[in-house]
């Protein structure tokens, strides 16, 4: 029935145009959605709402899952997934909190243990999933269980008190201790917000601008084209669940610096803010195609909803009803040419 | 794909399949070490574990089977669930114990149909969620397998031969009294809940809403927040970032579970507002009890002792031997026990230290 208007509208205008506009249209109607948040809350409450010392707290909150949110942009655009990000979150923690030792102080020590476990357990994923070829959803849902499983082994099953490494005051964390990376402030702006930004402006250039990011959306649009133009589709494969794990290891070091511990309990359900941060942002599931800027939009919007919904005190059922109609709400705003 | 590739293929294929055998031996491993470690783990459980003779009725002719079905002890206060059945049991040597989790209501109710048909004597259900179960414990009961319910209440009374549970209620009642008395009935209190849709959450809250109503009937105590923390930590951290920013006085927070409550007092530590607050918590671990015996922002804690798991045990066994508690007249196993709760602060925490669960 509609198959005459669309013949119509490709005669009247060429395809490339359609495209770019309905791309347009997409990344700003999610600035729509979280400008508007942002203006409900102003009016809802306008004494705290729209202050300086909230955004720094919605972008704070947003950083931990906005590093995931990052790597999974990369995961999705090859047409792949990655459910265990929570749970490396939670097993990084645990092993570099484990590495210090009841006794050691080493803020250090601490990071780089985080960022190398999550970047083995990422390793794992890649290794199963572009040698072993399992598909992504098993592999890495079995180290969604295996990754909590390991950081409950580690200490049994208890958190690690992190408040004692080096440069540990509250208030004021001396430069690069891990309390800095959560509390710490450059210009006002929080560290862990510094550290999002700088992921995301990478993660823009190499999606963007580098043979890597075009080889990454290649994989993902079409897999036997790119493997005939030449593409090392494995390798690309392999690489990005790499990245993911190594990202989930920063998020770690950003989540552990504010709790001011390691929990094994830490990161739940977190791929699931990640995952749908990414997908509203206009990354496909299917692959082959991905917008950083979208995922950055995304991650908004989820710390925007949690942020407003929490302040204004609204109950579970409520909040979950609501989460869920704003988040179906902006995707059927941003895909008007999704037809079926 | 062509037929020239054969011999080629066919090694390339037996490379993968190499390949496979060796990723698949390398899982294997992670296993086995996965499962040494919680051997040795499980191993220094039970020699920590008190070792008081029990009292009496050490043997009886019959080895009674007892199987145990508790959520995932990855929680400090569900973890103390499982060591405490377990070190209560190794004391009967005519008890054959095995404790199994599950991770959701789903596969708890599959677990527990599966132990249904192996026919023990007795099953002991720390249930995840009290309603979504009570159809499978009917179940059991009506199989002749007496259920001892710990804690999570099933929503039928025949779902249970016998319950042990904390009283979360009253836990609600004694922080309402508590937070009352410090505010001398006058201030803004947050709450930050457990999970949402659980009795315990349920009971502890309205607990705390009736007795402050009843106890400052002015009104001046005004519950300002109140958003579940899900009992864990790093949820009740962002929960608090958030509540911190909406309310700018705040004079105590109550929360429902101490493990959580590390998360909220980060949140207020970050926020360098320790000094305008206090915060309760529910429990009783070690962690808790050591913040409070510094003195500070955590002031007070309610115990909800897991060695309720610990007379589960001996309920259910006591009811497999169809014998009773020797003080109730007649001699038998009461339909429901209630443990008490208690007030832990800096004055009386050395009192309760020995009680500590982590």
């Amino acid at each position: 029935m509609t198959a005459p208007a669309q013949t119509a509208d490709t005669r009247t205008e060429s395809a490339f145009v359609s495209r770019l506009k309905a791309l347009q249209f997409q990344e700003y109607a999610l600035v729509i959605v979280v400008i508007a948040l942002f203006v409900v809350g102003a009016i809802l409450k306008p004494d705290t709402f729209p202050t300086w010392a909230n955004v720094r707290n919605m972008l704070t909150q947003a950083s931990v899952v906005g590093v995931l949110a990052m790597g999974m942009t990369f995961v999705i655009a090859t047409a792949g997934i990655d459910l265990s990000v929570g749970s490396m979150v939670a097993a990084a923690g645990m092993f570099a909190g484990v590495l210090i030792g009841d006794t050691g102080t080493s803020s250090l020590l601490f990071i780089v243990g985080a960022i190398a476990f999550g970047t083995l357990l990422g390793t794992v994923n890649a290794t199963s999933i572009a040698f072993g070829r399992v598909v992504p959803f098993i592999a890495t849902l079995a180290m969604f269980s295996i990754g909590r499983g390991i950081a409950l082994l580690f200490n049994h099953k208890l958190p690690v008190s992190l408040l004692d490494l080096n440069g540990g005051s509250f208030g004021d964390p001396g430069t690069f201790s891990l309390l800095w990376f959560g509390t710490g402030r450059i210009l006002g702006i929080p560290v862990s917000v510094y550290v999002f930004l700088a992921i995301t402006i990478a993660g823009w250039m190499l999606l963007n601008r580098t043979r890597y990011g075009r080889y990454v959306v290649a994989v993902g649009g079409n897999r036997e084209a790119a493997r005939i133009a030449g593409v090392p589709v494995r390798r690309i494969i392999f690489s990005v669940y790499v990245l993911s794990g190594l990202l989930a290891g920063i998020a770690t070091v950003l989540l552990c610096a504010r709790l001011g511990s390691a929990s094994p309990v830490s990161g739940n359900l977190y791929e699931l803010d990640a995952i749908g941060a990414v997908v509203i942002g206009g990354t496909s599931l299917a692959g082959g195609r991905a917008t950083i800027v979208g995922t950055f939009l995304g991650v908004l919007t989820f710390a925007l909803i949690f942020s407003l919904m929490t302040q204004l005190d609204l109950s579970t059922e409520i909040q979950q009803v609501t989460k869920g109609a704003i988040v179906l709400g902006a995707v059927l705003l941003q895909r008007p040419e999704a037809r079926y | 794909m062509a037929a020239d590739h054969g011999p080629k293929q066919h090694k390339a294929r037996y490379d993968m399949s190499l390949k496979r055998l060796l990723i698949s031996i390398a899982a294997a491993a992670l296993l086995a070490i996965g499962v040494a470690a919680c051997g040795g783990s499980t191993k220094t459980v039970t020699t920590t574990a008190p070792t008081a003779a029990p009292t009496s009725g050490n043997s009886s002719g019959k080895t009674v089977h007892i199987i145990a079905s508790v959520p995932p002890t990855d929680h400090g206060w569900l973890g103390a669930i499982s060591k405490d059945a377990k070190a209560q049991a190794k004391q009967y040597k005519d008890v054959k114990f095995e404790l199994m989790q599950a991770a959701d209501a789903d596969s708890q109710a599959q677990q527990i149909q599966q132990a249904i048909a192996r026919k023990p004597d007795a099953l002991v259900v720390l249930p995840q969620d009290g309603a979504a179960l009570t159809p499978v414990a009917r179940q059991a009961e009506k199989a002749g397998i007496p259920v001892i319910n710990i804690d999570r209440l099933f929503t039928k009374p025949d779902a249970a031969t016998a319950t042990v549970l904390g009283d979360n209620y009253q836990i609600g009642v004694l922080a309402a009294d508590y937070i009352a008395g410090q505010l001398k009935c006058q201030g803004n209190v947050v709450e930050i809940q457990g999970l949402a849709g659980i009795s315990v959450t349920t009971d502890r809250s309205k607990g705390f809403r009736d007795e402050l109503k009843s106890k400052c009937p002015n009104g001046g105590i005004k519950i300002v927040a109140s958003q579940p923390g899900d009992f864990n930590p790093d949820t009740g951290l962002k929960v608090m970032e958030n509540i911190l920013q909406a309310q700018k006085k705040i004079d105590a927070v109550y929360t429902h579970d101490d493990d959580m409550a590390q998360g909220v007092v980060q949140a207020i530590r970050n926020a360098g507002r320790d000094k305008d607050m206090f915060l309760t918590g529910v429990g009783g671990s070690q962690d808790a009890m050591k913040q409070i015996e510094e003195g500070g922002l955590y002031r007070a804690t309610f115990l909800y002792n897991p060695n309720m798991a610990a007379t589960a045990v001996n309920m259910a066994r006591l009811v497999a031997l169809d014998k009773g508690f020797a003080e109730l007249v007649p001699s038998e196993v009461p339909r429901q026990m209630v443990v008490p709760a208690a007030v832990v602060t800096k004055d009386n925490v050395s009192k309760y230290e020995k009680y500590a669960f982590n």
